[in-house]
C-alpha cells in the first residue's frame, strides 16, 4: 500500500461525533495548514442558484481571497468549481499564470499578500460541493508527494463532507474504498431517477436504506442495479 | 486470428489514424480510453481488456473497460490486493501470464477469485509509462490460456503509450502540476459517467452497457466530450429521451418491480 501522506491522514483521524459542516471545514482547512505548510485555507460551497457561502476561513486573507474571486467572478476557485479539476498556482505574480484571470491576478496583487494559491475542488462525479482554497505569502511548487498529498485528501474531504450531507445516523465516514465502485454511482444515478431528487439526496437514500437494514452500501447498490430493489415506490 | 499480416497492419495503422483524430484541441480523455480499448480487443487475442490509472494516493481505479466482465477482472486485482496488474504498475514493467492456473503461489487470492468465476485464463499486464514510472496500466484478457506473441506485446504497449500521451494531454505535460491535474479529471468523470449510466439504464429500462452504449453514440454524434454528457444528464440539464434510439421502440417498459 502506498504511504498516505500528512493531510490525508490528519483527515481520516477526525472523528464523526457531533461534526457539523462547518465544524469539519474548519477541521479540514486546519489539516492543510498545519500539513502543507500554507498560511491559510477557506472552504466554500456554491449552490446551484451560483450563490456562495463560505463555510470557512483560517484567516482575514483567506477570507479576502475568496471575496475577490467570487465579486470578479475569475480565479483557481472559480476555475475549479467550473472544471472540477484541481488548479495549482505556483505564483499568481507569475505572467502566465496571471494570464489566465488578469483581472484577479491584479486584484491579489495591490490587495493580499498571498503568492501561491492551490484550489482543489470538492467534486463527486458531476457534483461540485465546493471548494477548498489555500494560499501562501511566498512562491512555491510542491513536492510531487505533497501534490498527491493535496489531491488525494480533497477526495477523502469530499466523502466526509458528502457522508455528512448523506447522513444515515451512522458513526462511520463515506467508505473511501466503497464510494470509489462503479455500482454505488449507477445505483445513485437509478435512484435519482425513481425519486426525481438530486445525485447527493439519491445516495443519501441509498445510504439510509443500507443503515436502517443493516446492510453493507455496496450490496444495496448491487441490489439496485441488477433491479431486485426500487425505491420508486416507498420502500421501508 | 486467421487474418493476415497485412491486413493486421492496416487495421493497425486505421486505429492508430483513428486515435490521432480522437485528440483534437480539446477532447476528452475517457472517450479516447474507450475508443482504445475497443482497437485492443479487435487487434489483439485479446478477449476484453481494461485500463486502470493510479490516484492521488497511487491507488488503483479502473477508468475504462471493454465489458462488465473486464471491469471485475480489474476488480478482483484490487480487492485482492495482488495481481498482473497491481506488479505492473508497482514496476512499471510488462506482466504477461499465458496460464493463471501457474501463478496459484505468485497470487494465491487473486487466482481464486479468478477460478471462482471462471472467466479468463491470461492476462497481460502493461505500463502507462511516464518518465520510468507508471501511472496506470493496460490489461489484456483472454478465456484461452497462452503467451502473447512478441509482436502483438509491442501493439499493446504502443496502444498504452497512446493511452498515456491521451490521458497527460503531452503538450501540457511540462509543468508536474498538470499530471496531477489530469489524473484526477479522468477519474473524476469516470464517476460522473457511472451515475450518468445508471440514469439512463433506469429511464430505459435496460442494462448498464446499453446505457453506456446510449451516451457513446450520443456524444461521438454530436461530436461532444463523454464526460460533458454525461455531466448534463446527472444534473438534468438534458431530458433522457434525447438517447432514444431512433430504429428501436423508443421506451422500452422498465424491468418489473420485486
Amino acid at each position: 500500500m502506498p504511504e498516505l501522506g500528512v493531510v490525508t491522514r490528519t483527515l481520516l483521524g477526525i472523528a464523526r461525533n457531533g461534526a457539523d459542516e462547518r465544524i469539519l471545514a474548519t477541521a479540514i482547512c486546519r489539516a492543510y495548514v498545519d500539513g502543507l505548510g500554507v498560511d491559510g485555507a477557506s472552504i466554500s460551497v456554491l449552490t446551484a442558484t451560483e450563490a456562495r457561502e463560505t463555510l470557512s476561513a483560517t484567516d482575514d486573507t483567506a477570507e479576502l481571497l475568496e471575496e475577490l474571486q467570487f465579486a470578479l467572478n475569475e480565479g483557481p476557485c472559480v476555475e475549479a468549481a467550473t472544471t472540477g479539476n484541481p488548479v495549482l498556482v505556483p505564483d499568481v505574480h507569475d505572467t502566465t499564470d496571471a494570464a489566465r484571470w488578469p483581472v484577479f491576478a491584479a486584484a491579489v496583487t495591490e490587495q493580499t499578500d498571498g503568492r501561491a494559491l492551490f484550489a482543489l475542488p470538492l467534486q463527486w462525479g458531476a457534483v461540485n460541493l465546493g471548494v477548498l482554497d489555500l494560499y501562501r505569502r511566498l512562491p512555491v511548487t510542491l513536492s510531487d508527494a505533497q501534490r498527491r498529498d493535496a489531491i488525494g485528501a480533497a477526495d477523502v474531504a469530499t466523502l466526509m463532507m458528502l457522508g455528512l450531507r448523506t447522513d444515515p445516523g451512522g458513526d462511520d465516514w463515506l467508505d473511501t474504498a466503497v464510494a470509489s465502485r462503479a455500482e454505488v454511482h449507477q445505483a445513485t444515478g437509478m435512484v435519482l431517477v425513481q425519486l426525481g431528487v438530486s445525485a447527493p439526496q439519491a445516495l443519501a437514500r441509498l445510504r439510509a436504506y443500507a443503515f436502517v437494514h443493516d446492510r453493507l452500501l455496496i450490496d444495496v447498490a448491487r441490489d439496485v442495479v441488477a433491479r431486485r430493489l426500487s425505491f420508486a415506490e416507498d420502500v421501508e | 486470428m486467421s487474418r493476415s499480416r497485412t491486413d493486421r497492419e492496416r487495421s493497425a495503422n486505421q486505429a492508430f489514424v483513428a486515435l490521432a483524430d480522437t485528440m483534437v484541441a480539446d477532447y476528452d480523455a475517457i472517450d479516447l480510453l474507450d475508443r482504445l480499448i475497443g482497437f485492443c480487443v479487435d487487434l489483439l487475442p485479446a478477449d476484453a481488456a481494461g485500463i486502470v490509472l493510479g490516484d492521488a494516493r497511487r491507488e488503483l481505479r479502473v477508468v475504462a473497460a471493454s465489458s462488465e466482465a473486464a471491469e471485475l477482472m480489474e476488480l478482483l486485482q484490487l480487492q485482492s490486493d495482488e495481481g498482473p496488474c497491481l506488479d505492473c504498475f508497482q514496476n512499471a514493467a510488462p506482466v504477461s501470464i499465458a496460464d493463471l492456473g501457474d501463478a496459484v503461489d505468485r497470487w494465491p487470492r487473486f487466482v481464486a477469485a479468478v477460478a471462482e468465476r471462471g472467466q479468463f485464463r491470461a492476462v497481460h499486464a502493461l505500463p502507462l509509462r511516464l518518465r520510468g514510472q507508471a501511472i496506470g496500466a493496460l490489461n489484456l484478457f483472454d478465456r484461452e490460456p497462452g503467451p502473447l506473441p512478441e509482436h502483438d506485446l509491442a501493439l499493446g504497449q504502443a496502444l498504452a503509450d497512446v493511452a498515456t500521451i491521451g490521458i497527460l494531454q503531452e503538450r501540457a505535460i511540462r509543468r508536474a502540476e498538470v499530471v496531477n491535474e489530469q489524473l484526477q479529471m479522468a477519474l473524476t468523470s469516470r464517476v460522473t459517467i457511472e451515475q450518468a449510466k445508471g440514469v439512463l439504464s433506469q429511464h430505459f429500462g435496460d442494462d448498464v452497457e446499453a446505457a453506456f452504449d446510449r451516451l457513446r453514440r450520443y456524444a461521438r454524434s454530436r461530436n461532444e466530450k463523454l464526460a460533458g454528457v454525461a455531466g448534463k444528464v446527472v444534473r438534468r440539464e438534458l431530458d433522457p429521451a434525447v438517447f432514444a434510439r431512433p430504429s428501436g421502440p423508443p421506451h422500452r417498459a422498465p424491468a418489473p418491480r420485486p
